[in-house]
């Protein structure tokens, strides 16, 4: 056992001399280099770029634009991974209901004063990071972890009994989930069934006009640039990773009560 | 040491490589769950933060700025401006990206390591 632990460390510190090394004689590039990255360089120049819609995405955010617009099909298995994972941890604690009335008082009156306070203001931040995605630092996700965070601090100061009176027990919050996931993909083939029932050529993941399709999505909300699909992908996204994220504390924190019931709930098949 | 710049870059960038191989020596070695779930999370978070690092740019003037336009250009020229003040974007979509993913893998990891506890009423592997 000693002579395995002797091994472990002397192999890592050798990773990390050889990393060092590695970084130190430039093998991952310059870094902090005065110029960027041609690729970096396209991204930053045509994010938001009037002067050539076909190749921008009209977003003042370039991470936005790269995440939900040029690199969209990547971000929609990422947060179909996310989903899957909450259906595993849904699977492996199969049974499990939340049983309202089993007691948990939650914290102290002056917690819970505090927290009331504290509630609204939470919400607000979570929503508005979540709608200006595509204008300031934020988005769908980070919103909706905001949002997620409301739940979860419901959930631990006032009990859980206080999001199962509201109605947001673990199948609402799996419906919400899905709809989520369900907005995302309406969103992205959008454009494509509006240019099917017109007989006109259109994209998947289309945004703004584009070579050889004419179809755009809304450029402008009033006096603000919508970044076209960006909009709708961070609201749902903001919607499904709240719902899931608290779905999956939910489930996590169950009672000693109901994890009984969850142990003792058999095999469909036996 | 050409100037206090880039020596404290490189501070930051051999820290975070250390920091990989204490997070790694963690996962190895201990013998609780727990704490190689923890020490994974840490191996993950240093990571990305490599990868931010990477995507950092120097500029004439005291900062780089971030990879947002704060006003609606009005010009050509503010675009290409700003193509040449800001950090590389790329970087800090991947980590978005990977981020959402580990929490996916973390949340299944830690249920399991709950069922874990509930069958053996320990985390301690070995």
């Amino acid at each position: 056992m000693r002579l395995r632990e002797v091994v472990v460390a002397v192999s890592v510190a050798l990773m990390v001399l050889l990393l060092a090394y590695v970084v130190s004689a430039g093998g991952l590039g310059p870094l902090a280099p005065r110029e960027l990255r041609e690729l970096a360089r396209s991204y930053l120049a045509n994010a938001y770029n009037p002067w050539n819609v076909t190749q921008s995405s009209l977003s003042l955010e370039a991470v936005t634009a790269i995440v939900w617009d040029y690199r969209g099909i990547d971000t929609f298995f990422e947060t179909s991974v996310l989903f899957a994972s909450i259906v595993g941890v849904s699977l492996i604690f199969r049974g499990y209901r939340e049983r309202p009335g089993i007691g948990g008082r939650g914290l102290s009156e002056i917690v819970k004063t505090s927290t009331r306070v504290l509630l609204p203001l939470i919400l607000v931040a979570g929503v508005s990071i979540a709608l200006h995605g595509h204008l300031t630092p934020g988005g769908g996700f980070q919103g909706g972890s905001f949002i997620a965070v409301l739940l979860v601090l419901a959930t631990v100061v006032f009990s859980l009994d206080f999001l199962v009176e509201r109605g947001l027990a673990s199948g609402r919050l799996l419906a919400l989930r899905s709809a989520g996931l369900l907005g995302v993909l309406a969103t992205s083939v959008a454009l494509l069934a509006v240019g099917l029932a017109l007989g006109i050529d259109a994209y998947i993941f289309q945004n703004m006009v584009r070579e050889g399709s004419e179809l755009s999505m809304p450029q402008w909300l009033l006096d603000r640039p919508t970044g076209g699909t960006l909009l709708f992908f961070n609201v749902f996204e903001a919607l499904a990773v709240a719902a899931g994220l608290a779905l999956a504390f939910l489930v996590l924190s169950l009672r000693e009560e109901e994890v009984g019931e969850a142990m003792a709930a058999g095999e469909w098949h036996e | 040491m050409s100037d206090p710049t880039t020596f404290l870059f490189a501070v930051v960038v051999l820290s975070l490589v250390a920091n990989t191989g204490i997070s790694l020596y963690g996962v190895f070695t201990r013998p609780s769950l727990v704490k190689k779930f923890i020490s994974l999370t840490i191996f993950s978070d240093t990571l990305n933060s490599f990868a931010i690092a990477i995507g950092f740019r120097r500029v004439v003037g005291p900062y780089p700025s971030a990879a947002v336009l704060s006003s609606v250009p009005e010009d050509p020229d503010e675009l290409l401006a700003f193509a040449g003040s800001a950090v590389d974007p790329l970087p800090q979509a991947l980590v978005l990206t990977a981020i959402v993913i580990g929490l996916a893998v973390y949340m299944f990891l830690a249920g399991l390591i709950m069922l874990y506890h509930r069958h053996y009423r320990t985390t301690r592997m070995v």
